[in-house]
């Protein structure tokens, strides 16, 4: 792409490009650190993610404020208008995960009372999401469209697996009450993994958006690839 | 209904020469009824001339000369038999620079149904000229100076006079050449206000050099580069998503 003849506007471009980069890399770290702590019972790591969320908030705040600005003084269009539009929606999704992340670092710290035991599934839906949001962020900071679609269609079985350690969390509090504790860590942290994976698909669904300019919202992920498939290109 | 159907004008292949160099190079066009189609494009891209084209402005260039043809609801108006005095009673046009007559502004309306023979003076004319003002929208602030000089009127309100004098005549379509460049942004809205209202009536075609005002008053948008026509669509998409990286780079300014 030719750059703009406007340098400021470019310069502006590029800094709101890296600072939502940043932020990006901050909430994958958080993440993946917030489950780390949890299933190593590593207490300093889950101080951590909590101690840098302060980080991911200051830099929303930052690119709301650019984005502000931008609309009304740049008048984006077209490409532009669509990279400010996706940045305004993803900026939310990151935040949102950044809290569950620290969210689940809280929850870690309740562990020292509450060892958990049964984390295997657990732990392999924290893979998932690992690589969702993982996908999720690449498919905006690169445009890369197969990693949105294989971001969207893996919600599927993060769902499923939410639901299985639903089922699997109670019928081992039933068994033994003293695991009730546990239990409702492992059930609140699955939860908040399976609403990283939703931000996870809204952000693959804003990119798709930024690229081709399709909404993919609210529609199955079949349509969604067959609306975005290269015929065009 | 589809696009087909509704078209007032048909553009087929027009290609225009000024002596040996080509300014249009073959553009196909649809320009639909009822509705604001805009044309954009940088200095020299041919989208004046090609606007020109449409009510045949450019005949008494020397050395212009054109192919193609343009049909005004399935006529061609460039036939031999086509009055041209009469087609732009059809076609009407709107320039760059306010350009009333040094007369009344009662006379400046009422000077071409006049002379065409559509109305006789009298009450007949005074609701025809009446009519026009107020679907320019000008009526409130010129009815009590109607013998005083059009000429006397701010530019905003002179622009709106040649658009009322425009319709005094019933066109089918009007042709606008940057008709806000020498206006205020008041000024400015109250005519983009007038095109969305005229555009009941009238089909109309601007070009324009200020983008917002394409993407905030245009339904379709046609973008011309170097005598070619690169994209048309509707204004929406174009701003939002065009198809092609020429229109992409210019309507984001990473033009040249």
């Amino acid at each position: 792409m030719n750059t703009h003849t406007v340098k400021r506007y470019e310069d502006e471009l590029n800094l709101l490009k890296e600072k939502m980069l940043s932020m990006a890399g901050l909430v994958e770290k958080a993440v993946r650190r917030s489950m780390k702590s949890l299933l190593r019972q590593d207490i300093k790591r889950a101080q951590k993610v909590i101690d840098r969320d302060d980080a991911i908030n200051a830099l929303e705040v930052e690119i709301d404020e650019m984005t502000r600005s931008m609309l009304a003084l740049r008048q984006p269009a077209a490409g532009d208008l669509r990279f400010i539009i996706a940045t305004i929606k993803i900026v939310s999704d990151l935040e949102r995960s950044g809290d569950l992340a620290e969210s689940i670092a809280e929850f870690m710290l309740q562990t020292e009372e509450h060892p958990l035991t049964h984390t295997s599934t657990l732990e392999s839906m924290s893979e998932l999401v690992i690589s969702q949001i993982h996908d999720a962020l690449n498919s905006f900071a690169k445009s890369d469209l197969e990693a949105a679609l294989r971001c969207i269609e893996g919600d599927k079985k993060i769902n499923n697996l939410y639901k299985t350690i639903q089922r699997e969390t109670l019928t081992y509090m039933m068994e033994d009450p003293r695991q009730i504790s546990a239990g409702m860590i492992i059930s609140n942290v699955a939860k908040n993994l399976e609403r990283i994976g939703d931000h996870g698909v809204n952000i693959a669904e804003m990119a798709i958006y930024m690229v081709k300019g399709r909404d993919v919202r609210h529609i199955n992920h079949k349509a969604a690839r067959s609306m975005i498939d290269p015929e065009q290109d | 209904m589809t696009i087909e159907n509704q078209n007032k004008l048909t553009i087929r292949d027009l290609k225009l020469w000024y002596g040996d160099f080509q300014a249009l190079n073959g553009i196909n066009l649809d320009i639909p009824s009822g509705k604001v189609t805009s044309f954009i494009g940088p200095s020299g891209c041919g989208k004046s001339t090609f606007l020109r084209c449409l009510n045949r402005m450019n005949d008494r260039i020397n050395g212009c000369r054109l192919e193609g043809s343009i049909l005004l609801e399935g006529s061609d108006i460039y036939d031999p038999q086509v009055d041209v005095v009469q087609l732009r009673t059809h076609i009407g046009m709107v320039f760059q620079k306010p350009n009333p007559f040094p007369k009344s502004i009662y006379e400046n309306i009422a000077y071409a149904p006049r002379i065409h023979g559509m109305v006789n003076d009298g009450p007949e004319m005074d609701e025809l000229v009446e009519t026009a003002l107020k679907k320019a929208s000008i009526w409130d602030e010129v009815k009590d100076k109607l013998q005083q000089p059009g000429t006397a009127l701010s530019g905003g309100q002179q622009q709106r006079l040649c658009i009322a004098r425009t319709i005094a005549v019933q066109p089918d379509v009007i042709l606008m050449d940057e008709p806000c460049s020498a206006l205020d942004p008041i000024a400015t809205a109250k005519i983009e206000e007038l095109m969305d209202e005229l555009k009941q009536d009238y089909t109309i075609v601007i070009v324009t050099h200020n983008m917002q005002q394409a993407a905030r008053a245009s339904d379709y948008t046609a973008y011309f580069y170097l005598g070619d026509l690169i994209e048309h669509g509707e204004t929406s998409e174009i701003f939002t998503a065009p198809r092609e990286q020429r229109t992409e780079d210019y309507i984001t300014g990473r033009f040249g």
